[in-house]
């Protein structure tokens, strides 16, 4: 009898922590093609109004790069109702804070406001779908804007052009290969209508998805949102060009030089597939295996016992069409790039051919289940990951169950994807050196 | 029936006409949210740790906070020790090695981190009891050992040795020490020379003397049980010995007595760094502590402030411009605003920043920007409700800081209650224009003109000058004086000389050479092929396709831009001549080239020797190299600079070549890197028609 109650008890613990973690959302579409996704979470006065657009720097004309990243600072600019210059002394008049990004996939707005302010966020949010302005002050005083970006962020920062680096030399016809700072040139020589045009084409309530999450009542929500959003016309259906990369079969080697560094830098990269794939999700596990964490292999072997780096890391960027898998490191004292590369194909080989422990494997998957954990925490975060799933992966849901699918990776796949992506005739490997050799 | 439906579609028609919103009108905010401030559960133990735990069972995860809250500690011609304890800590403890802690940690999930006065753990809720109870014992029983020491040692030079030429790094480090001096805890500069005069001695002593209890606060949130987290905190702190540190003396740092611009030069900054700043005495327990907050949010608290809205939004000069106000209850503390800007904005730039400073003093501010801030603060102050440890940080400030208890629960009637008057009462009391110390990092050859002519309320300010270790310099000389005697046939002699000498060069009937430079992804392969006859070929390629070709051959010379064909005229011809030798300096040896003075290029002095009106070479003083060739064209009526910079010098057929030449015109820049040279051989006069 004692012993049934334990496990009655046992398992209502089981079931209220399950339920804890639990995202729960509504989601449908309105007539103009606008996804919206609503969450309801009551426990502090907070909202988050979030849209995502799908355009990112990938969607960019070769000629005409920059143009993604050049509209998360355009679209602040006005709109036919938000008088120029208005728009962030509106958002934090009203107590609120907002902000934008843009990757090579997409492009995410977002404001926060106390839960008084949910229909402000709305209107905020529908103004610059429905009819910003785009007009040559705003463009020029942007053109600066984002020049003195690349300059604080790329140049003058160490380290800086890494990321351009590994692109050029994994990417030949994907446009992953330019950045979505993009080309300042192309920006210089862009006219207004190529910017309109742009805007025509992606800025579009069918090319885009509504977050509204925090302190709501998902009725009253509802309306405000047909009431704002529901009165802004579909736009073209968007085409999309597929790129394909061929598979890179020789070791390419690159050599980048940075003024602003004192300390050479190795980096591998690897091309990955899509991020919805399988493989993907188990890359992101061989990096936490090498990296992550004081006891991970490569930190443990080069930082820690051999004492070859100042830093080693391991990583997997994830994107829509291809990731790109970066495994680096950064040298102490006398130990050349070459030592620390041979070092790191080491511990990649072993991770080829030997099986990784039950208890390393047990060791990954408590990291992700944190990881995982701590990834809705806060409104703000919650109202992202609904978004990007939607969007980038087409299942909303994924907020619940991502979980499931690294739970789901055996031992085995670890093993057997770095066999088929790590190895050294696929990669590009970059000498990212200070400007000129020391002296000796 | 039938009807009642109709009329109930009516209705409904009705109301979705009704509720046509009005977007020309920015919607009204509702009834303010209701605030509901919780305090954390709290103890405190015999040896003087202070216990604040707050609750929150939202999702099963748990944070653990140790801060240890001691006055500024003077670490003197040892700085660097308390990093260094910072890096010793966490590594295991006397009870379990190093491997094995990092192990278990990492196999939970779970974080713990050190540094020299405060530790930090994240877990999920069920590994709590572990992990706190290992945090504990890394904290009070550490495993300092000889080899660990060495190991972090290397690493925070090697740290050090990187931050060398990082601009923001220098700039962050410089302004401490003008702001506090180098002799302040606040200014003390950690180098090189301070880390290795440090010993694991010198670890284990600022160990034992600062990582005591007596002023320290132990922070538990998450998904705990306050009795439970109460009995194991008791169980796992009460070892640590009770003590109190050792208190000593420093002097107040004083400002500067008059308004000047400090200035630190690092000739490979693409971007000034600004810092305008006044030390100020500010504690949060002031009266006035939020009115001054207020005043610097207006000045430059974000995206709405005066200094974002007037240096990025409306010139463009930089990314964003921002101002703090900082608060401390030990030493004075800094008001700054600052910017990164570029290059040729740097004067500019520190004009506005000063403008607006003293803007802030002189004009009240208008009510709606008052307006606007204190809903911002209201807006900032409900959305932190939003994280749990909010609570514990504003209890630990009203304990840390002597705040009266009900500070927080007042704060929004407060922030209400500020006025205009209030705020420029602030201002003028905490933002000084007479003795405001402008610190500004960056090149030097591109700035300083500019800078040195910059008035600040109709007078001029004086420039002082400081290395990277804010040691006072000399003003750093661009355009020396030539030393006497110099000749330019001296110049060419010594680098003929260092790169093979006059035998070898003279020797040279034909050179042909390959390099590579790539642009956005795009190969670009240059081929230049040079006699002895003034024959000169020189092709640029791109993925194969020929864009630009010149050839020079018997005095007859034609270029082909983009397949187009074009015969050289006289003035094109006579260019393309002084290119055409392998080795031009043998032939300026008897004349037609002047010394035109001493140069600083990337940092390196030159001697700068002119050629024609358009064209420029400087050899480096030193090495006697040729380091840079300028030339200027004319296009479409603008005048076009472009300069190849020569580096990577390495020895073929017993000559020197530079085997990187970097190319930059206008913003565009490429780096060719030269693939092979090959000298007497390989070249025909096939390849001059």
């Amino acid at each position: 009898m004692k012993q049934k109650v334990v496990s009655a008890l046992a398992i209502l613990l089981l079931v209220v922590t399950a339920k804890a973690q639990k995202v729960d959302f509504e989601e449908y579409k309105l007539d103009n093609g606008l996804h919206v996704i609503l969450h309801q979470d009551n426990s502090a006065p907070i909202v988050t109004t979030s849209v995502m657009y799908h355009v990112g720097a990938k969607d960019e004309d070769p000629e005409k790069t920059g143009f993604a990243h050049f509209f998360e600072h355009l679209l602040f600019e006005g709109t036919k109702n938000i008088e120029r210059g208005k728009w962030f002394e509106i958002v934090a008049s009203n107590g609120g804070k907002n902000n934008a990004n843009t990757t090579q996939d997409r492009t995410y707005y977002y404001e926060v406001f106390p839960s008084n302010n949910l229909k402000l966020g709305l209107w905020l949010e529908s103004e610059r779908m429905m009819h910003p302005i785009i007009n040559k002050i705003g463009v020029d005083t942007q053109k600066e804007v984002v020049q003195e970006e690349k300059r604080l962020r790329i140049d003058n920062s160490p380290y800086g052009r890494w990321s351009e680096q590994i692109a050029i030399n994994l990417f030949k016809k994907h446009p992953y290969r330019w950045q979505t700072i993009g080309s300042l040139e192309h920006l210089a020589s862009a006219t207004l209508d190529d910017f309109k045009e742009f805007n025509k084409t992606y800025y579009v309530p069918n090319n885009a998805v509504l977050v509204v999450a925090g302190d709501i009542n998902i009725e009253e929500t509802k309306k405000m949102v047909q009431d704002y959003f529901g009165p802004i016309p579909r736009g073209a259906d968007i085409k999309r060009n597929t790129f394909v990369e061929d598979p890179i079969t020789e070791t390419i080697k690159a050599e980048y030089r940075d003024p602003n560094i004192q300390i050479p830098l190795i980096m591998l990269g690897y091309r990955t597939p899509e991020q919805t794939s399988r493989d993907a999700y188990v890359l992101d596990m061989v990096s936490t295996l090498l990296s992550d964490g004081k006891s991970s292999r490569l930190y443990k072997k080069i930082v820690d016992k051999k004492k070859m780096a100042l830093q080693v890391f391991a990583f997997n960027g994830s994107q829509e069409d291809y990731g790109s898998y970066i495994v680096g490191g950064l040298p102490v004292g006398d130990n050349t790039l070459a030592d620390i590369m041979k070092e790191i194909d080491g511990e990649i080989v072993k991770v080829q051919t030997e099986l990784i422990s039950e208890r390393d494997f047990q060791k990954l998957q408590n990291k992700f289940e944190n990881r995982f954990i701590n990834s809705n925490s806060s409104v703000e975060g919650i109202a992202n990951s609904l978004a990007r799933n939607y969007m980038l992966y087409d299942d909303t849901s994924l907020i619940n169950s991502e979980i499931e699918i690294y739970r789901s990776i055996t031992r085995e796949e670890i093993r057997d994807l770095a066999k088929k992506y790590l190895n050294p005739n696929q990669r590009v490997v970059l000498e990212y050196l200070p400007e000129e050799q020391p002296a000796n | 029936m039938r009807k009642s439906v109709t009329t109930l579609v009516m209705v409904l028609i009705a109301l979705t006409v009704n509720a046509q919103v009005d977007r020309t009108q920015m919607p009204e905010p509702g009834p303010a949210p209701e605030i509901n401030l919780k305090d954390p559960q709290r103890f405190e133990l015999k040896n003087g740790l202070k216990v604040l735990v707050v609750e929150n069972h939202k999702l099963p995860r748990v944070s653990i906070q140790l801060k240890i809250d001691n006055p500024p500690i003077s670490e003197g011609e040892k700085a660097g020790v308390s990093s260094l304890t910072g890096s010793l800590l966490g590594n295991g403890s006397k009870n379990i090695t190093k491997d094995d802690f990092n192990e278990e940690v990492d196999f939970l999930g779970a974080r713990i981190s050190f540094s020299s006065q405060s530790a930090y753990a994240s877990s999920l809720s069920k590994y709590f009891p572990r992990i706190l109870e290992l945090m504990a014992d890394a904290a009070i029983n550490p495993n300092f050992t000889q080899e660990e020491f060495e190991k972090e040692k290397e690493k925070l030079i090697t740290g050090l040795k990187s931050q060398e030429k990082d601009v923001k790094a220098i700039a962050r480090k410089v302004t401490n020490a003008l702001a506090y001096g180098k002799k302040h805890p606040y200014g003390e500069l950690t180098t090189q020379e301070t880390v290795n005069q440090v010993t694991l001695t010198d670890v284990q002593r600022f160990y034992r003397n600062y990582f005591v209890p007596a002023n320290a606060y132990l922070v538990i949130i998450g998904d705990v049980d306050f009795k439970e987290t109460k009995k194991m905190v008791k169980e796992y702190f009460t070892p640590w010995t009770k003590a109190v540190p050792p208190s000593f003396q420093f002097s107040k740092p004083s400002g500067v007595q008059y308004s000047q611009i400090n200035f630190v030069d690092v000739p490979n900054a693409v971007q000034s760094e600004i810092s305008v700043q006044n030390l100020i005495d500010l504690k949060m327990k002031a009266p006035d502590y939020l009115a001054a907050v207020l005043a610097n949010e207006i000045l430059g608290g974000g995206g709405e402030g005066r200094l974002f809205l007037n240096l990025r939004e409306d010139k463009g000069y930089t990314y964003g411009s921002y101002s703090q106000m900082g608060n401390d209850k030990y030493a004075p503390s800094l008001f700054r605003a600052a910017a990164s800007v570029r290059d040729a904005v740097t004067d500019s730039s520190v004009v506005e920043l000063f403008k607006e400073i003293d803007r802030i003093r002189t004009a009240p501010v208008t009510e709606k920007e008052l307006k606007n801030t204190k809903a911002k603060y209201v807006g900032r102050f409900i959305m932190a409700l939003e994280n749990p440890e909010t609570i514990a940080d504003y209890a630990l400030d009203i304990q840390i800081e002597d705040l009266p208890k009900d500070f927080y629960k007042t704060y929004l009637e407060r922030i209400n209650a500020i006025t205009v008057a209030d705020v420029q009462n602030a201002a003028q009391k905490y933002i000084s224009t007479e003795k405001t110390r402008i610190v500004v990092t960056g090149k030097g050859s591109d700035v300083l003109k500019n800078l040195e002519k910059v008035s600040l309320n109709g007078k001029p300010v004086s420039v002082n000058y400081f290395d990277k270790n804010a040691n006072t310099v000399e003003k750093p000389n661009y355009e020396t004086a030539l030393p006497e005697g110099v000749t330019v046939n001296d110049i060419l002699n010594k680098y003929i000389e260092v790169i093979g000498g006059k035998e070898k060069l003279e020797a040279v009937q034909s050179y042909s050479l390959t390099a590579e430079a790539e642009m956005q992804g795009t190969k670009l392969n240059l081929a230049i092929k040079k006699t002895a006859n003034n024959q000169f070929m020189q092709d640029v390629k791109v993925m194969g396709n020929s864009m630009s070709k010149q050839v020079l051959n018997d005095g007859a010379g034609y270029m082909i831009m983009q397949g187009q064909r074009k015969e050289m005229d006289e003035a094109e011809l006579k260019k393309l001549k002084e290119e055409s030798a392998p080795f031009p300096e043998l032939d300026q040896l008897s004349g037609g080239v002047t010394l035109e003075g001493i140069e600083t290029v990337d940092g390196k002095k030159v001697y700068k020797i002119k050629v024609s009106d358009d064209k420029a070479v400087f050899y480096d003083v030193e090495t006697g190299l040729k380091l840079q060739v300028v030339t200027v064209a004319k296009m479409n009526g603008q005048q076009i600079t472009s300069t190849i910079a020569l580096s990577d010098y390495k020895e073929v057929a017993g000559i020197r070549f530079p085997f990187l030449m970097a190319q930059a015109m206008g913003p565009q820049s490429f780096d060719f890197i030269v693939k092979e040279i090959k000298v007497n051989e390989g070249v025909s006069d096939a390849d001059f028609e």
